[in-house]
């Protein structure tokens, strides 16, 4: 022990001979160390603390025994894995038939697959009830069914629809990457196709498909909107959370009942994270040796193809009564021409919203792209004792539900962080920046809120560009005598450039379309047109909820049109977007 | 090529800041505001125009509102809460949240409608109906509910919406109907068994009003978070019958349901809400509220909901009632108690989110 102490110097001078060596890096570092515990780890420490807290620990009692409580669990669980399920099979077929085989319209499966990334929340949800509902314009104008859409059926079909697009981005990569080498291989010692599907294609799919199942499972129980509007009488730990809030405000049951729903995402998100993210059989480190082989066969081929078809013209059907209910009277009920929803979005309260929102969002996106960058840069090249946990810390952005963030900073950021120091009494460390009469109008909680939860997709883009480029590069531009800095910025930067830019855009529509994180921190000052939707589609205002999201849409598309024009180059970054980021 | 998309960058960033103003103005107000926000919306700008105060609002449900003051009491963010059942205001004053306000305006508005110790005042008044969808009630084979019994209709499974008591004002005062229509009951077969000394329903009134709703709930397809959302369902049809206040289900009519809603009342009597408005204690802008709340008790600005279809009836006697609005003295209104309605809500909503609300259905 002795020794070891003699040996050690303590860690503040350790720090100053590391700053002596290198300050930016170690400024660098240490302020995103910074950020990252008070944005991400401080405000879940909050959460669990008001949980464990001496009012918090009889709750969980009578909440985890109590049957009805038993069974909000349970259909959360339920939902999580039947969503895993459909979406990953969802995903699955938009991927296999965009790879493997040779049918038309492939270019417009992609685009639409896409679409529900820059889709806002209840868009979906919505738009499902004026065409499947009990009323529902197919359902019952068609087929003459009363179809009872609410609870688990509607979650799953909305859901899935919503977030298939990371199973089938995660997917189709990988299915890209298998070395058809191994398909040559197989058909040359006299396999069919379909045996090599079998026992080929599919055992090395098996990761992928399974932290495909385990993130939507994530991204599921997290849901919040979805479950507001669809849910019924089927209740889940997300929505119970808002309405002990919302309906309540008892923070500290909302605390408990957080801490339950964090335990199935952090098992899910870990596992999937360190176990099957690991798992990978597929060779990523050199291009395929040859091109893929398609499938031909007229039964396999088209069948899927007529499926996969039908489930885009279904995403076209939806997002068409999305616009097109933007401009009737009553969407499902009175179809007569109007501008009215419009006009009340534009000239009411939603011109507040559109401008706060833009305007937040603008300031959030290339703090997360450069915040995701740089901490992909320090982990990926630089070694440092509490590498690992930077980028977990960074990951917990998104692997933590957003309502749970939520309440963290509820409970943080309040009041004023105060210290107490002996001679200089209280002094203020921090504002109160959440809530209303905050600082800046509770707008500084919302921007780290949007930074932090679109910082995990920036770091994971980066990380991936950043493995692939030789650091002897970089290391050319240090000799030949640039400093940390330069380097960065005029080789580094560059080269991950189109990851730069997925993150940009992802970090926008992320922004631009939550609703869980931010719904407990808009104040009267501050509006979020996210939350302005929901009081329209809780209200019943279609109409207006419609005209609400055809506006933001064209917002965020705008926007992303804006950052190709100023970023650039456009190779690679939609492949590099990967819906959730993980 | 660099300095253009750099160039690019800039303007598109330039522009999104002049667009935008600045997040906190200086002469405002900050309005908590619980009806609808079409009418939120008249209001405040109605109040702006005339004084030139910027005036801002946000719409939270009543129990909502309740909830939000009580969490901020310690540095409010509202200054002036304006609408929604008076129980939810009674409630607030009880547990000091709200300020005594002797406005010279409120000696116009009737006794009944405001509370003599000036810590609120009733705004508009408004009784509860049923809001039926024609359409969907002819499939199931029921005829219009003229009872709250008729709720009860093993047809109406999963065809009946109303919202949560906790959220909800509207939801609050169907519940308290029925636990004075319980004690009435009650009253009836033996004096001193319905209603205790002071007046107030007695907990046994209070216990079969949960028995009705724990019967009920097997009917309700949702609990929405706001009282009138119950109504617009049942418009789209996703319903037969919604539980709100029947200026909501007017509204509705006026706005493109007309011909398929149908708006009821139940005989044994309804309950019926005052719109109250209070002003919130250390509220960011005291004087601000106190020119709002002489304000809002004129007749001019009464007669504001009219313009956007919210047909409340209104309390200040000069102010003119639309030819659509629904007379209470036309429907049989139960004696409604606010003051025991308010004391008791806090407890009755917690009862029945544990209760009822969570409660599996078959």
């Amino acid at each position: 022990m002795q020794v070891s102490a003699a040996t050690q110097k303590n860690p503040i001078s350790r720090l100053w001979i590391a700053l002596k060596k290198d300050p930016l890096f170690s400024i660098v570092l240490i302020f995103m160390l910074i950020f990252v515990f008070l944005a991400i780890i401080l405000p879940l420490l909050s959460m669990i603390g008001a949980s464990i807290s001496e009012k918090g620990l009889p709750l969980f009692v009578s909440y985890l025994s109590s049957p009805v409580y038993q069974t909000i669990i349970l259909n959360t669980l339920v939902m999580g894995a039947l969503v895993g399920l459909v979406g990953t099979i969802v995903g699955f077929l938009f991927a296999f038939v965009q790879v493997k085989l040779n049918v038309p319209f492939k270019r417009f499966m992609h685009i639409i697959a896409l679409i529900p990334v820059i889709s806002p929340p209840f868009a979906v949800a919505t738009a499902t009830i004026v065409l499947f509902g009990r009323n529902g314009s197919i359902s019952r104008g068609i087929f003459g069914v009363r179809y009872d859409i609410y609870g688990l059926d509607g979650l799953t079909l909305v859901m899935s629809l919503s977030f298939f697009t990371i199973a089938y981005l995660n997917l189709a990569g990988m299915m890209r990457a298998l070395d058809p080498a191994l398909d040559e291989a197989a058909t040359n010692l006299g396999a069919s196709k379909w045996r090599i599907f079998r026992t080929v294609t599919l055992p090395m799919l098996v990761p992928g498909l399974a932290s495909s199942f385990l993130l939507l499972f994530v991204e599921a129980v997290a849901d919040l909107g979805n479950p507001l509007v669809l849910g019924g009488n089927y209740e889940v730990l997300a929505t119970r959370i808002y309405v002990t809030v919302i309906g309540l405000y008892d923070t500290t049951g909302a605390a408990v009942l957080s801490f339950i729903l964090l335990v199935p995402s952090l098992t899910v998100f870990l596992v999937q994270r360190y176990w099957v993210g690991r798992a990978s059989v597929v060779s990523v480190t050199g291009k395929p040796s040859g091109t893929p082989q398609t499938i031909d066969h007229p039964l396999v081929r088209w069948p899927l193809f007529a499926i996969v078809m039908g489930m885009c013209l279904l995403i076209v059907l939806i997002y068409g009564t999305i616009i097109h209910g933007a401009f009737v009277q009553v969407p499902g009920v009175r179809y007569d021409f109007t501008l009215d929803h419009f006009d009340f979005v534009i000239n009411g309260i939603g011109a507040q919203a559109m401008r706060d929102t833009t305007f937040l969002s603008v300031i959030a996106t290339p703090v997360a792209g450069l915040f995701g960058m740089i901490i992909a840069y320090l982990v990926v090249r630089k070694t440092f004792r509490g590498r690992n946990l930077l980028d977990f810390g960074t990951m917990l952005g998104i692997a933590v539900p957003g309502t749970i963030i939520g309440i963290g900073y509820v409970l943080t950021f309040n009041s004023p962080m105060t210290l107490n120091l002996p001679f200089l009494g209280e002094i203020t460390v921090l504002p109160q920046i959440a809530g209303g009469r905050a600082f800046l109008g509770g707008a500084l909680a919302i921007v780290i809120v949007y930074v932090v939860r679109s910082m995990p997709a920036a770091l994971r883009t980066g990380t991936a560009a950043l493995s692939q480029i030789d650091p002897s590069i970089e290391e050319a531009s240090i000799s030949l005598g640039a400093d940390n800095a330069m380097t960065f910025r005029r080789i580094t930067l560059p080269l991950i450039r189109p990851a730069f830019l997925a993150g940009l855009i992802y970090a926008f529509a992320r922004s631009m379309t939550t609703i869980s994180a931010v719904v407990f921190l808009t104040t009267p000052n501050t509006k979020i047109m996210t939350q302005q939707i929901l009081n329209e589609v809780e209200n019943g205002r279609y109409g207006n909820a419609f005209a609400y999201c055809v506006i933001l849409i064209a917002i965020v598309m705008v926007a992303i049109g804006v950052m190709y024009l100023a970023i650039g180059s456009t190779t690679g970054a939609e492949r590099n977007l990967r819906g959730g980021g993980l | 090529m660099r300095r253009t998309k750099i160039l690019v960058l800039v303007v598109a960033a330039a522009l999104l800041l002049a667009a935008s103003v600045p997040l906190l103005a200086q002469d405002s107000l900050t309005v908590l505001c619980t009806p609808q926000e079409d009418w939120c919306v008249a209001m405040t700008q109605a109040f702006q125009e005339e004084t030139g105060i910027s005036t801002n609002y946000v719409r939270l449900s009543s129990g909502e509102s309740l909830a939000r003051i009580r969490a901020s009491q310690d540095n409010p963010e509202f200054s002036v809460w304006w609408g929604g059942p008076a129980d939810a205001f009674i409630a607030g004053a009880e547990e000091g949240l709200l300020d005594v306000y002797m406005s010279e305006n409120a000696e116009d508005i009737p006794e009944a409608y405001k509370d003599v110790d000036g810590s609120w005042t009733g705004v508009y008044v408004g009784a509860l109906g049923f809001c039926s969808n024609l359409e969907i009630l002819e499939e199931l084979g029921v005829e219009a509910p003229t009872s709250w019994e008729a709720l009860l209709a093993p047809e109406l499974q999963g065809f009946v919406a109303m919202a949560h008591p906790a959220t909800s004002g509207t939801a609050f005062t169907a519940f308290w109907t029925i636990v004075t229509l319980k004690a009435d009951e009650f009253e009836a077969a033996e004096e001193g068994t319905g209603y205790d000394e002071e007046g107030a329903p007695t907990e046994a009134a209070v216990d079969a009003a949960f028995e009705y709703f724990a019967a009920l709930n097997q009917n309700i397809l949702q609990y929405t978070r706001s009282g009138s959302a119950p109504g617009t369902m049942a418009g789209q049809g996703e319903i037969a019958v919604a539980v709100i206040f029947s200026h909501d289900c007017v509204k509705l009519q006026e706005e493109g349901f007309e011909g398929i809603l149908v708006n009821t009342f139940p005989e044994e009597g309804t309950g019926y809400e005052i719109g109250g408005m209070g002003i919130i204690k250390n509220g960011p802008e005291p004087e601000a509220a106190r020119l709002w709340y002489d304000w809002a008790l004129t007749a001019a600005a009464q007669e504001i909901g009219a313009t956007v279809n919210s047909l409340q009836l209104p309390t200040n006697p000069d102010a003119a009632v639309s030819d659509l609005s629904v007379n209470l003295a036309d429907v049989n209104t139960v004696e409604y108690n606010f003051s025991a309605a308010g004391t008791s809500r806090t407890a009755i909503v917690e009862r029945f989110d544990a209760e009822i609300a969570t409660a599996p259905t078959q």
